[in-house]
């Protein structure tokens, strides 16, 4: 299917689950909010026509307003793409572990717990993976995080 | 007669054993003199065959990878041998904490004195033969031997689980490599009927289809199945197990620094040598030849025998353990022993020439 | 008698290793000769790019993905030029197109070359590793006639390339084709019929299709399962679409079929940059970008086909010169993950055996 009959087909299915988002410049975005994570991701997967079975990329983000998930998801044998993301203030900072519906996600899920600070439930393996052992200066991808040597360069 | 039998060398010693007997030695203090004076000789040629072997195999290496290898030191870096016994003179001499440290002091001496033993019975050309043993080539069979106990000390006095595990495995290689390799000089021994390395020389004496290597159809797949266990035994690629252990657990010798090391290693290339030394001899008609003098021919055939096992070294990939372990109990034994009993039955019913 | 007592132990494969594959630490638990468990340690060679993305502009950024995976460099300039290109809906001329696609397939060559020197060494091979590298040596210094540097090169960017080839590039680049195609089936050759190399890699780390996919394993690795899959054919980027070549894929998902398939990958390579020399058009070789570069606000995952795999950058922008988020994926990070699964039960010379054929190269796992 084409990006336009992929965006019809999810519309008409998911209507009321995944919301389209114009932020997309190139595949499109969709937002799926925090309970229905799992539910959207089995679906999505499960699904006779488009068949997601391959995690692309997992990350966390911090626009300077809230944290954001996204998720970018692919289809082996049909030729799909799609993204979304699930969104959440600061003081929520809690997310469920899609690792039983794509076994990839263990990693990415415990970066992101280690670089922001996102606590991720039922992952059963969060320990410090990039960082040192020994770290304990906080989140380091948070905005809000400084250090003595990050020099901040100028606004060009 | 051509002009070069005139460099035979067995007439030197003769006029040098005439000359110590001159000088007023007899009786006991005589046969002390002389064989020291012929194992100095032996050694020191020996040394320096070490020394050429190192310098032969980075240059071959450095041939077949298609580049020069050692150029700097003296033509062709004839020299980088000796400056790197030089370096490792110079080298810290690594103290390993361990309670046995007779067992890792003696370990490096064992293997260097263990390669060089053997020298004793080999016939580097007609007449020239430390010691003619009438048991000569069950004598080399035996000492070959100590490399094991060498090994098992270093595993075992480096106090060290990996190298431990190391040393016991190339041990078990080792051990599991002698069988066929004694299977297949079983075959030449009865041909020879005798285990004197002169009286297996004679045999091959005359044109050089006498050669064992020649003598269809058991002398091939002995000299085939010899060169395999002999490589085993000197621990080369496609048999490095020990040595390429240090790419994840340590090899036997890891612990070893300078000196002791340098001593592993000179060994090796003794033991390589060996192992070039007795195919010639058993196989390939020791120091018979034309034209040029028997010492000469003794060393060209080894130092070919010795090439081909460099080239092994430098194309094939590493075995795995189990393989390697499989190959020789399952494959090697059955070939070398049923190599044997056909070549008896020859023996027997006298079905050669 | 009872029976004996036997104990698990820890090793450490520790974080240097013989061969280039990084700085990567595996603690192994066996079990006598038998590997239980690998647990890898990474972050060795965490450099916190996507940290220091956040704080350049966007042509600044350029040179830090170099570093990203230098093995490959050209394909990770791509990548992030193909993001921001997408994000900012920039048309880039053909002719630069078609150099972006020889580098790209220069550098697909090269890597696969030092793929195979590697591998070869860890299995003992060790003269195979100088004739990869010598056959390296005439593609990086068609690299270096080009933009001058032999490993990252900061060539490819945003809006086309950064120079324009040399006369003598494409005379060059074709002898170096035709001496690397003579020198394939040597190496092929030294290789393939060996039966000791067939013992240490058919059967030997064998991944299964749905392993693999649900690992998110990409390139040679998820080819050599049997799932014919290449995003240059079935999500095409660049001018790909324009020239003909195949897909090689495995059967059983081994080592010695990772291996065949990135020869033949060689192969494929060399048919390609054959067609783009044969037709480079004039023309420009870059589109001019502003100074001050500003893409619209919006967010995009661009995925390309690197040596190793998929190679994705998801950029999010807020419509000013630096962007908010960068998230490089490299392929090898999710290679590294599935690693645990495949190597179960196997010796320790199988581990490395496995190890060196998935081709993971370390800074694309820490950035």
């Amino acid at each position: 299917m084409t990006k336009d009959e992929l965006k019809d087909y999810i519309d008409t299915h998911y209507q009321d689950k995944m919301k389209f988002l114009d932020t997309g410049r190139f595949d499109l975005m969709y937002e799926v909010t925090k309970e229905n994570l799992l539910e959207v991701s089995k679906a999505l997967r499960d699904d006779e026509n488009l068949k997601f079975d391959f995690l692309c990329n997992l990350g966390g983000a911090d626009t300077r307003e809230h944290f954001e998930v996204i998720y970018s998801i692919a289809s082996v044998t049909k030729r799909l793409r799609l993204d979304f993301k699930v969104v959440f203030p600061y003081d929520q900072a809690e997310i469920e572990s899609v690792q039983e519906i794509w076994p990839a996600a263990n990693w990415y899920e415990r970066e992101t717990w280690e670089l922001f600070g996102i606590q991720i439930k039922n992952h059963g393996n969060l320990k410090l993976f990039l960082l040192p052992d020994d770290w304990d200066q906080g989140y380091p991808m948070r905005k809000d995080w400084d250090a003595p040597d990050f020099i901040r360069m100028p606004e060009l | 007669m051509t002009p070069f039998i005139l460099l035979e060398l067995q007439p030197v010693f003769v006029w040098l054993y005439n000359l110590l007997k001159k000088i007023g030695l007899s009786g006991s203090w005589l046969t002390i003199v002389s064989y020291a004076g012929l194992s100095l000789i032996v050694f020191g040629l020996l040394s320096v065959v070490a020394l050429f072997l190192v310098w032969w195999e980075r240059k071959v290496s450095g041939h077949v990878q298609q580049r020069y290898g050692p150029m700097r030191n003296g033509w062709h870096g004839w020299y980088q041998t000796l400056m790197d016994g030089v370096k490792l003179l110079l080298k810290e001499d690594v103290k390993v904490v361990t309670r046995d440290k007779a067992v890792f002091f003696w370990a490096p001496i064992i293997a260097f004195v263990a390669a060089f033993v053997p020298y004793v019975v080999i016939p580097f050309g007609k007449g020239l033969i430390v010691a003619d043993l009438n048991i000569g080539i069950l004598y080399i069979l035996a000492v070959t031997t100590f490399m094991v106990i060498s090994l098992l000390m270093a595993g075992w006095g480096s106090h060290n689980k990996y190298a431990l595990l190391g040393g016991m495995r190339s041990a078990a290689q080792v051990v599991s490599y002698e069988v066929p390799m004694v299977a297949s000089i079983l075959t030449v021994i009865v041909f020879s009927g005798s285990l004197s390395m002169v009286d297996i020389v004679n045999v091959q004496s005359g044109l050089f289809f006498n050669w064992f290597i020649f003598r269809l159809p058991f002398g091939p797949i002995a000299f085939m199945v010899y060169i395999t266990a002999a490589t085993a035994e000197a621990n080369r690629t496609p048999f490095d197990i020990p040595e390429a252990e240090q790419e994840l657990v340590a090899g036997y010798n890891v612990e070893y620094s300078g000196m002791k090391f340098a001593m592993f290693f000179l060994a090796e290339f003794i033991n390589m040598f060996t192992v070039g030394a007795i195919a010639t001899t058993l196989f390939l008609g020791g120091w018979h030849g034309v034209i040029l003098p028997s010492w000469l021919w003794f060393f060209v055939k080894t130092l070919l025998v010795v090439f081909l096992l460099m080239l092994f070294r430098w194309t094939y990939p590493r075995l795995r353990v189990d393989q390697l372990m499989g190959f020789a109990w399952k494959f090697l034994i059955p070939v070398a022993f049923a190599n044997l009993v056909l070549a008896g039955w020859m023996k027997y019913a006298r079905w050669y020439w | 008698m009872g029976k004996l007592r036997t104990e698990e132990f820890i090793v450490n494969m520790g974080p240097h290793h013989p061969s280039t594959h990084g700085v990567c630490r595996l603690m192994l638990t066996m079990d006598g000769e038998r590997v239980v468990n690998v647990e890898p340690y990474i972050g060795y060679l965490h450099r916190a790019i996507e940290k220091i993305c956040e704080n350049r502009t966007y042509p600044q950024c350029i040179p830090l993905m170099d570093r990203f995976e230098y093995v490959t460099a050209m394909s990770c300039d791509y990548a992030f030029s193909l993001a921001v290109e997408k994000l900012a809906q920039i048309e880039v001329p053909e002719r630069a197109e078609y150099l972006r696609v020889i580098m790209l397939e220069l550098n697909r060559i090269a890597s696969h070359l030092l793929f195979y020197a590697t591998t070869a060494m860890d299995i003992g091979a060790v003269t195979p590793f100088l004739y990869g590298f010598r056959e390296r040596e005439l593609i990086i210094d068609l690299f270096e006639m080009t933009c001058g540097q032999r490993l990252t090169y900061n060539y490819i960017r945003i809006g086309g390339v950064s120079r324009d080839i040399l006369p003598e590039f494409v005379p060059k680049c074709r002898e170096a084709l035709n001496i690397i195609k003579g020198k394939l089936s040597d190496y092929q050759g030294l290789l393939n019929e060996n039966p000791i190399w067939k013992a240490r890699t058919k059967g030997i780390g064998v991944m299964s299709q749905e392993l693999a996919v649900a690992y998110g394993v990409s390139g040679p690795n998820l080819r050599a399962t049997g799932i014919k899959f290449d995003l240059r054919k079935d999500d095409p980027y660049s001018i790909y679409d324009h020239f003909d070549f195949d897909i090689p894929i495995g059967q059983n998902g081994d080592v010695f079929d990772r291996y065949l398939l990135r020869l033949r990958e060689i192969e494929q390579a060399i048919k390609i940059i054959e067609q783009a020399l044969d037709g480079i058009p004039e023309g420009e070789y870059k589109t001019k970008i502003p100074f001050r570069f500003k893409p619209p606000a919006g967010e995009v995952y661009s995925r390309i086909e690197n040596s190793r795999g998929e190679m994705g950058l998801y950029i999010l922008s807020d419509g000013s010169t630096k962007p908010v988020r960068v998230k490089a994926r490299g392929s090898s990070y999710n290679h590294l993950q599935v690693l645990p699964e495949v190597a179960k039960d196997c010796l320790i010379a199988d581990l490395v055996a496995t190890f060196a054929s998935f081709d993971i190269i370390m800074p694309e796992v820490d950035r």
